[in-house]
């Protein structure tokens, strides 16, 4: 009985602890993902030395997590139900500082369930990892006065369907009066909205027609999304957005209720909408003010901060895709 | 013997009818019919949809809270939802009868217990089991009227 | 009614060999033991993801499938003789565990109060685990800490009391156990009534010196049903007559035993129809805010629920059958008292109850059972792959026969408990045969009438939450 009552926790913890952590003498990191209101992510800071090799084991215990790792380590260990342990084995070559999140809807919370971590050069393992250089993008609107957080409502939306980028594209090739300079100017269109394109259009073309001006301008800011970039972006976006901004764009995906309860800053408002495919709430806000957004997250809405999660050109193809709920290929 | 088995020929007899009597008088003409079904922990909102057999069932299955599946017995029906992913599901309600349709995604304590219900009427099988189970009955007074155990 | 047994130890001299070994209970105990402390081990331990966890797994699904469908109906309370929670107590008051230890067993012997001997307590037991069981049965540390309670609950008992105390008066499960074992086909029971009567040593009471007296508190002398014999065999090691036999029988037979019957054996029988009714109806209905307040998800609610379930199991069931039984006397004219023919009839409710916990739990065995397969790789869902199982995918079975199953199960049921209803209803009439108006069995048959109805209700009420 001794043997049995005794014996089989030993037996059990022996085999656990004897199976993985010292199987192959790579150092291995247990995580417990949990949603938030029930831990999160349990440790939520790991340290490692650069060039060290790592194995982080994900269980989770209460609801389906989808597990990834950013910015820019395209690591995703896609979703993991529970009572499921998922693992990866990886190196981080640069000190740094990453994030390990989730990026499936789990809870009201979701958009808390984060980890860090932080690697430190082993030559100098007391040097704290920076958090991050200041974002140029963001210090610039700051510098320029300009709200990111207020409405940009357009002062001018296009009249009927959604803008064609291919009729645009068409438009822009055969015309016989050159476009305004500044549509090739990449930085111009970031710093630019829609609506100020098009009354540059309007000013300088004026013999273009609404639709006409219109497909040019979503010619132009589809124009970086290539094929590869849309499809990384589509299922980001799926992952991390659809859940409150919705599939379409709508603002009506589950997660905005759920703020909603929380009184989560205009959510607390029925009557704002935050959808994306709105022209008139989108059209009249540049690239760079949805760049800002995304990387620091909308104060007090709710959404939360993709800057540890994603690298600044990773947000760029985020922002670019932003525009197809809006402007048509 | 044979006057016991005598007795209990007629509720055979009309058991066998109960069993096997076609039932197609109901027969409606196939619609398409769309349903949204949400799910969250633990149950399926609509809890039960009804249909008659030959409609072509459209649902769209929302999570609502965490990711959460919907397996219909039967019906060969598997899918994974998460929130803010809607999945459209599309099948011939042939199988008349009673079948749920489950969550198949582990999504916390209630899991195994969520369950959604998807009638498809005419509902034979239901209707044949209490037939049955009346048959029984009454066969089983009647000859326990006729040959009361302990006194043969 | 003897003629109808057949001994299988006469008939079978290895299984008597076999049975009077004393070495064949406390293997089994010992088997079951290392699952019991695994179950409890990945109940504490493992992950709180339940159909993840072998404890969940091994408890709710395997262990109920194999108590509830094969071994209650066919062996009665076999599983009492190889229940581990009993051993670890039992094996210290004995101090040893296989062989016979000279000299008395060693407790504090207390006397069990006498108020307290019956089943009263088993069915509060069972109530109380039942209004939880939405929680229990889904949530590993819960079912952990209960199993280990059980067993240090056990342990506690064998300390105080002599013998079994826990398992007979106590043990929430052993009390449906012991009820429902009354129809099962196999029986321990003394050969010649007068041979035990002559007998003047006991040995079966007190022991010898290769068995223990029965720890069940038993004297098989006078054993009539099998509610509180544990199949242990310690008298059949014990009696130097060889006087006694364990009999093959028709199913059943223990319900028609009339000296016996009692109230608190009674409300055993409406609380476990009362619970497979209520199980079916909470955790397989679609009906999501029972199931929240069967969760517990709020204080209020739970409450809400839990007096519903009291409700339901102590006052709607066995009121509606105090009605039907008041109608019976009615119809019926039998001259025993509406209290008797309520505790009496309440026996025909057994095997259609047995049937209703046996529809309920196909249904989930079969929708759950390949659980099994992962949680043999990974039983504490750490991330082990024992035998390379663990990402066995969830597949429901057998869909297609289960409604036919269930519906067969209850029909079986339901005329085994009409019979069972007539022949108690004639042992009341034929007690008085002077009457000359109706005879003892038209009086049997309007008695049966509305019991019938009553029971074929239920069958109807089962068919509706699983079929309709």
């Amino acid at each position: 009985m001794l043997v049995i009552v005794v014996g089989l926790p030993v037996a059990a913890l022996g085999y656990h602890l004897h199976l993985f952590p010292d199987r192959s003498g790579v150092r291995t990191i247990d995580i417990v993902a949990a949603a938030p209101e029930r831990g999160g992510f349990q440790p939520d800071v790991i340290r490692v030395a650069a060039g060290e090799k790592v194995r982080l084991r994900f269980s989770v215990p209460d609801v389906t997590h989808g597990i990834a790792l950013g910015p820019g380590l395209g690591i995703d260990l896609g979703q993991i139900d529970p009572g499921q342990v998922e693992e990866i084995e990886l190196v981080f070559a640069e000190p740094g500082r990453y994030a390990y999140y989730c990026n499936t809807w789990c809870s009201p919370n979701h958009w808390r369930m984060r980890g860090v971590i932080e690697v430190y050069d082993p030559a100098n393992p007391s040097r704290l990892v920076s958090d991050s250089r200041p974002d140029p993008v963001t210090g610039a609107l700051a510098e320029q006065g300009i709200d990111i957080d207020a409405p940009h409502p357009a002062s001018v939306i296009p009249a009927a369907a959604k803008p064609s980028a291919t009729r645009g594209e068409a438009f822009s090739t055969r015309a016989e009066t050159p476009l305004p300079p500044e549509f090739d100017d990449a930085s111009w269109r970031r710093g630019h909205s829609p609506a100020e394109a098009h009354t540059l259009l309007n000013r300088e073309l004026p013999a273009l027609s609404e639709e006409e001006a219109w497909d040019i301008i979503a010619f132009h800011w589809l124009r970086d999304l290539t094929p590869e970039r849309r499809e990384w972006a589509t299922e980001q976006y799926a992952k991390n957005c659809a859940a409150c901004h919705g599939e379409a764009g709508t603002g009506t995906g589950p997660g905005v209720d759920a703020l909603r309860q929380q009184g989560l800053g205009r959510h607390g408002e029925e009557d704002e909408t935050t959808a994306i495919n709105d022209p008139q709430t989108i059209l009249g806000g540049t690239s760079n003010i949805y760049y800002a957004k995304i990387r620091r997250g909308g104060m007090g809405t709710g959404m939360p901060d993709f800057g540890p999660v994603f690298t600044e050109d990773e947000t760029w193809i985020l922002v670019d895709y932003l525009w197809t709920f809006q402007f048509a290929e | 013997m044979r006057k016991r088995l005598l007795t209990l020929l007629p509720p055979a007899l009309v058991a066998l009818g109960v069993l096997f009597v076609p039932l197609d008088m109901f027969a409606a003409t196939p619609v398409t019919r769309q349903f949204t079904v949400q799910a969250s922990q633990f149950a399926f909102d609509p809890p039960t949809l009804r249909v008659n057999r030959g409609d072509r069932v459209v649902i769209t299955l929302e999570a609502t809270d965490v990711v959460h599946g919907l397996y219909l017995d039967e019906y060969d029906v598997n899918v994974r939802v998460e929130p803010g992913l809607s999945k459209q599901i599309e099948f011939v309600a042939e199988k008349t009868g009673k079948f749920r349709y489950r969550c198949s995604v582990s999504c916390g304590s209630l899991h195994p217990f969520m369950i959604g219900e998807l009638v498809v009427m005419p509902n034979d099988a239901f209707a044949r089991a209490v037939g049955l189970t009346l048959v029984a009955a009454l066969a089983a007074l009647v000859y326990l009227s006729r040959f009361p155990p302990g006194e043969a | 009614m003897s003629e109808s047994r057949l001994d299988l130890l006469t008939r079978f001299p290895w299984l008597k060999e076999a049975i009077k070994s004393r070495l064949w209970q406390p293997a089994a105990m010992l088997l079951t033991l290392s699952f019991f402390v695994l179950v409890i081990l990945t109940g504490l331990l493992g992950t709180p993801a339940g159909s993840r966890n072998f404890g969940i797994i091994f408890v709710w699904i395997v262990w109920w499938a194999v108590l509830i469908i094969v071994l209650i109906p066919f062996f009665g309370r076999l599983w009492c003789a190889v229940c581990p929670i009993p051993g670890p107590g039992e094996w210290l008051q004995r101090r040893g565990i296989i062989s016979r230890v000279p000299g008395k067993l060693r407790s504090l012997g207390w006397r069990w109060p006498r108020p307290l001997r019956n089943i009263w307590l088993q069915n509060a037991g069972f109530l109380m685990m039942a209004m939880f069981s939405t929680i229990i049965l889904t949530r590993p540390l819960l079912t952990g800490w209960l199993l280990l309670g059980f067993l240090l609950l056990s342990v506690l008992f064998s300390i105080l009391f002599q013998n079994r105390v826990f398992c007979r008066y106590v043990c929430p499960v052993g009390g449906f156990i012991g009820l429902y074992s009354l129809l099962s086909p196999l029986e321990l029971r003394v050969k010649d009534v007068a041979v035990c009567r002559e007998h003047k040593t006991k040995d079966c009471l007190v022991g010898t010196s290769c068995s223990y007296g029965c720890p069940w508190l038993v004297y098989p002398g006078t054993l009539k049903r099998n509610a509180y014999c544990g199949l242990c065999a310690e008298c059949v090691r014990a009696c130097p007559k060889d006087n006694i036999g364990l009999n093959l029988r028709p199913f059943g037979s223990d319900l028609l035993v009339d000296k016996e019957r009692r109230m608190d054996e009674a409300f055993k029988a409406f609380i476990m129809l009362s619970c497979s009714l209520l199980y079916s109806v909470v955790l397989l209905g679609p009906w999501g805010w029972l199931k929240a307040l069967a969760n517990m998800e709020t204080v209020s609610g739970w409450a809400l629920y839990a007096t519903g379930f009291l409700v339901v199991n102590l006052l709607v069931v066995p009121g509606l059958f105090w009605l039907t039984t008041v109608l019976a006397r009615h119809l019926s004219g039998l001259h025993a008292s509406v209290h008797r023919l309520f505790v009496d009839h309440a026996y025909g409710l057994v095997p259609l109850g047995l049937a209703g916990w046996i529809a309920f739990s196909l249904s989930f065995i079969f929708v759950n059972g390949s659980y099994v397969i992962p949680v043999l790789s990974d039983p504490f869902g750490w991330g082990w792959d024992l035998i390379g199982t663990s990402r066995v995918a969830w597949t429901p079975l057998a869909l297609g026969f289960l409604p036919a199953l269930q519906v067969i199960t209850l029909l079986v049921g339901l005329v085994f408990s009409i019979t069972t209803l007539y022949r108690i209803a004639q042992q009341h009439s034929s007690a008085f045969a002077g009457h000359a108006l109706v005879s003892s069995g038209d009086r049997a048959w309007w008695a049966t009438l509305p019991t019938a109805g009553f029971a074929t209700g239920v069958t109807l009420l089962f068919l509706w939450i699983f079929l309709g």
